[in-house]
């Protein structure tokens, strides 16, 4: 027996060294990053699928972009209210505003040193609206031209006074157009830059790409031909990482900042981490379907005053958690023309009771769709279904929750078959304009089966609102709009949920922003 | 044994393995019918999937797309292309990367193969060894506290454990390195075999390795617990049953060393099923590894096939579906072989 038992103690042993000797290397591991290395790690839940500023659209590739390319025109940290200058030291809008006019800044350069022209200019922006990559809608009517070296004119044929609002937009950055024509770069769908600017990036902002993979690590490295102010960090690894195991990464230091925690997740938080909470800019809502044919129930103007009215928001509310807002209309807080707080719906149950009674519907059942697996600045939608199903069942309204993965629950989304739907815009540029899509006829409102010309009123006041021009008259007429959407439209908005990103001691200058989340060149070190 | 017909004698080994391979072309083609069939049963339009709201709202975008992706063409015809492109070892674009799948997947399945790779290696050397101490001290404690583990290993889920694993390590006690398959202020070594160990060396960069090498420990470890159970049971019953058989009893009582006798007799009968169960187990390994790759953000195939399932996007779907069909079908291959090796009798059946 001795001879057996030795023999299985040498195996034993053998294996357990094998097993130490792995792990024997990770006490020597540093944290990565830190003030020393200048690296920063940024983890976030990628949603990416391009680094090529004329196909950018996702989240994860706007950070990206942000970073690698310089826009005509920027916003200053937060403050989305107001364009600011970058690649152009001027710009002018006519009064009826239908051209813009931008005078190019002198002394830009791109990465491989040559200079920033009003041709790269030209190209760059003919090419992300011919292209008909998912951003081309961004120029949609607009003609580029350049009218001397230094000047470039924007002509839009109807009133466009949001350009100046969806020219920072890093889908617009501006390109190495002579070094992309060599890769295959061109104004046409034939384009085949794509793979190429992934591998590099040709731009003028402050960081280069070193290496680029959509489902795992994207690495940037400082631009050394950058004609601003040198960022602080040499490198900057974005990895793709699940919000609970960012929780625990920039928790040890191991990462720097992290992007998706939920709010339940940034509680507790120990004090040498920084969260910060702001209220994002998508919208939570709920659509009831307008087409007779989707709904004999939904389309009954009264039945959605109802459930505007037997929804509790401030349970919603709560649910979001802290850093959320309620949505008073559908254009979020820090846009221009959002309204205010005070104008938010207020629950009224007999309101809503009273309300059912006059739409001659009895005991009403709905279908309620929505995404099953997509989450919202870290929130799942069902919670918020389950509740609203809650509220509606003490109206008098039976709500039949339908999940369903994403990708089903888009098709009937954007067909327009849903009865009831929950989910959720975000802006595609800072400006009130891009909720016009909420309107009859139009994107959001062909999903709610409301045709063109359905609410004439309304109508009107969109009009209204696309062609006012200047801030005062704008915000005016985008008020109004959401008003008269609030009272007699297919749309109930909810929430706001709150962004919240953590991020270490050392990390400064950090600032929410509605379009590229983070600008890391904006990052210091303290 | 008097079966030869033909003049020239063909040896039974040769004749087995020409067998398995045949038949191993015959389950690849196989694999490439179900999933195409499988993925294109997928409810959800992969063009709305893929395309932006407003390209999708013309027509003509939506038609060339459709046809740059060859979904204009009925079934069948998608179909023969897609053989037809598999033979010259074309895997199709992938719709969300805009690279060729086969890239892709070159980028991806080696790192799931280090981890998975590693996960047998530990599970072999534990499982074998427990099982082999749990069966030469039978009923006894190391024997009770053995098979309590394999219970243990066997039942607990793996993303759970994952989980456990990543924030008792990792942030508790601060043993591990955190996510990812190398400290990102290195750097990794330039891609040779794409296993980042092994390039390390290639490299010559010592501190890459270790660092690679630190990172795998937690994930292979997690993903191993299952098969260490497995094969812990296994191979504790299968030496339990040899040392039972009377050539072993008579070796012994011949005055054999026990050392020889445990290697040279009872292990050696023992591997068969040893052997079955291993090949399995790196079967569902490649699996397990999707929920333990989210969650140490290994960068990995899982985390590519979850992206490119929620994305519809159908070529790197497929590529997947046959990478991960292809590795089963090799592992049945080896371990068949490894019979017809260990135990002549097999090549006969």
């Amino acid at each position: 027996m001795a001879t057996r038992s030795q023999t299985a103690a040498v195996l034993l042993a053998g294996a357990l060294t094998l097993a130490a000797c792995g792990s024997g290397g990770t006490s020597s591991q540093a944290p990565a990053g830190g003030g020393g290395g200048r690296t920063l790690v940024i983890d976030t839940s990628f949603d990416l699928k391009t680094a090529d500023p004329g196909r950018t659209y996702e989240p994860t590739g706007l950070v990206v972009d942000k970073a690698v390319y310089e826009t005509l025109l920027t916003f200053d940290g937060s403050d989305v209210t107001k364009p600011v200058p970058s690649l152009a030291e001027s710009y002018e809008l006519s009064e009826d505003g239908k051209t813009l006019t931008l005078k190019l800044k002198q002394g830009a350069t791109f990465a491989d040193g040559a200079p920033v022209t009003a041709d790269d200019v030209v190209f760059s922006l003919t090419r992300v609206r011919d292209m008909k990559g998912t951003p081309s809608f961004l120029l949609d009517g607009v003609e580029v031209a350049k009218t001397d070296d230094t000047t470039i004119t924007l002509t839009s044929k109807a009133a466009n006074p949001a350009l100046p609002y969806i020219l920072p937009n890093p889908a617009l950055g501006i390109i190495n157009s002579k070094l992309a024509q060599q890769h295959g770069a061109t104004t046409d769908p034939q384009d085949k830059a794509e793979q190429w600017l992934n591998s590099t990036g040709a731009g003028s902002g402050p960081y280069t790409i070193e290496s680029f993979n959509v489902s795992s690590q994207v690495t940037l490295k400082a631009n050394p031909k950058y004609h601003g102010t040198k960022p602080a960090y040499d490198k900057v690894v974005l990895r793709n990482v699940e919000a609970a195991t960012q929780k625990l990464n920039v928790q040890r230091g191991d990462s720097q900042i992290a992007l998706n925690l939920s709010g339940d997740q940034v509680n507790g938080m120990p004090a040498t981490l920084q969260v910060k909470k702001t209220a994002s800019a998508n919208v939570l809502f709920l659509l009831a379907n307008q087409d007779t044919g989707v709904s004999k129930v939904t389309s009954n103007p009264k039945f959605v005053e109802a459930v505007r009215k037997g929804v509790d928001y401030a349970g919603l509310l709560e649910l979001a958690g802290e850093g959320a807002a309620q949505a008073p209309g559908v254009i979020p807080s820090q846009l221009l023309g959002a309204l205010p707080a005070e104008q938010a719906a207020k629950r009224d149950v007999e309101g809503a009771k009273a309300a059912l009674a006059a739409s001659g519907l009895a005991n009403p059942s709905v279908k309620l769709e929505y995404p099953s697996e997509l989450t919202v600045n870290g929130l799942p939608f069902q919670p918020f279904a389950e509740r609203i199903q809650a509220n509606l069942k003490e109206v008098g309204i039976t709500v039949d929750l339908q999940p369903a993965p994403v990708t089903t629950a888009l098709d009937n989304y954007r067909n327009g078959k849903e009865e009831m739907g929950l989910w959720y815009w975000g802006p595609d540029y800072p400006d009130p304009s891009d909720y016009l899509a909420f309107l009859p006829g139009k994107t959001v409102g062909l999903r709610a089966g409301w045709k063109a010309g359905a609410a004439k009123e309304i109508e009107a006041a969109g009009e209204k609102a696309a062609t006012a021009v200047g801030d005062e008259a704008r915000k005016a007429a985008y008020a109004d709009l959401q008003t008269k959407l609030n009272a007699s439209g297919p749309f109930v908005t909810l929430v706001q949920p709150s962004q919240n990103i953590v991020t270490a001691a050392s990390v400064t200058g950090l600032e929410y922003h509605p379009v590229w989340t983070v600008d890391i060149a904006d990052l210091g070190v303290k | 044994m008097k079966q030869q017909v033909s003049g020239r004698r063909v040896p039974p080994l040769a004749r087995f393995l020409v067998r398995r391979v045949l038949l191993a072309v015959l389950m690849a083609w196989g694999i490439t019918l179900v999933t195409f069939v499988l993925t294109n049963l997928v409810p959800g339009d992969p063009v709305a999937a893929n395309l932006g709201q407003r390209a999708l709202g013309d027509p003509a975008i939506v038609a060339q797309w459709r046809a740059e992706h060859g979904l204009d063409k009925p079934l069948w015809q998608q179909y023969l292309l897609h053989l037809q492109g598999l033979l010259h070892g074309d895997l199709g674009v992938s719709q969300q990367s805009h690279r060729p799948v086969s890239a892709d997947l070159a980028e991806f399945v080696p790192a799931t193969l280090e981890l998975a790779g590693a996960a047998i290696l530990v599970s072999l050397v534990l499982g074998v060894a427990f099982g082999v101490v749990a069966a030469l001290r039978r009923d006894r404690l190391a024997d009770h506290a053995l098979r309590l583990l394999s219970l243990i290993g066997i039942s607990v889920p793996t993303f759970w454990l994952a989980l456990v694993a990543f924030y008792v390590f990792f942030y508790r006690l601060q043993l591990t390195p955190g996510s990812g398959r190398v400290d990102v202020a290195l750097g990794s070594a330039p891609p040779v075999t794409g296993l980042q160990t092994v390039d390390a060396l290639i490299a010559g960069r010592w501190d890459i390795f270790v660092s690679a090498a630190g990172h795998l420990v937690t994930p292979a470890l997690v993903l191993a617990l299952y098969t260490i159970g497995l094969l812990t049971r296994f191979t504790r019953s299968a030496v339990l049953e040899v040392l039972g058989q009377d050539y072993v009893r008579a070796a012994r009582a011949k005055g054999l060393p026990g050392r020889t006798v445990l290697f040279r007799y009872v292990l050696r009968s023992a591997l068969v099923p040893i052997i079955t169960v291993a090949g399995l187990a790196f079967g569902s390994l490649l699996s397990g590894t999707v929920l333990v790759e989210a969650i140490f953000a290994w960068p990995g195939i899982g985390q590519y096939a979850y992206k490119s399932a929620t994305s519809l996007d159908l070529p790197a779907v497929m590529g997947v579906g046959l990478v991960v069909g292809i590795v089963y079908l090799v592992i049945n291959l080896v371990v068949d072989v490894l019979y017809g090796v260990i135990d002549p009798r097999v090549r006969l059946q």
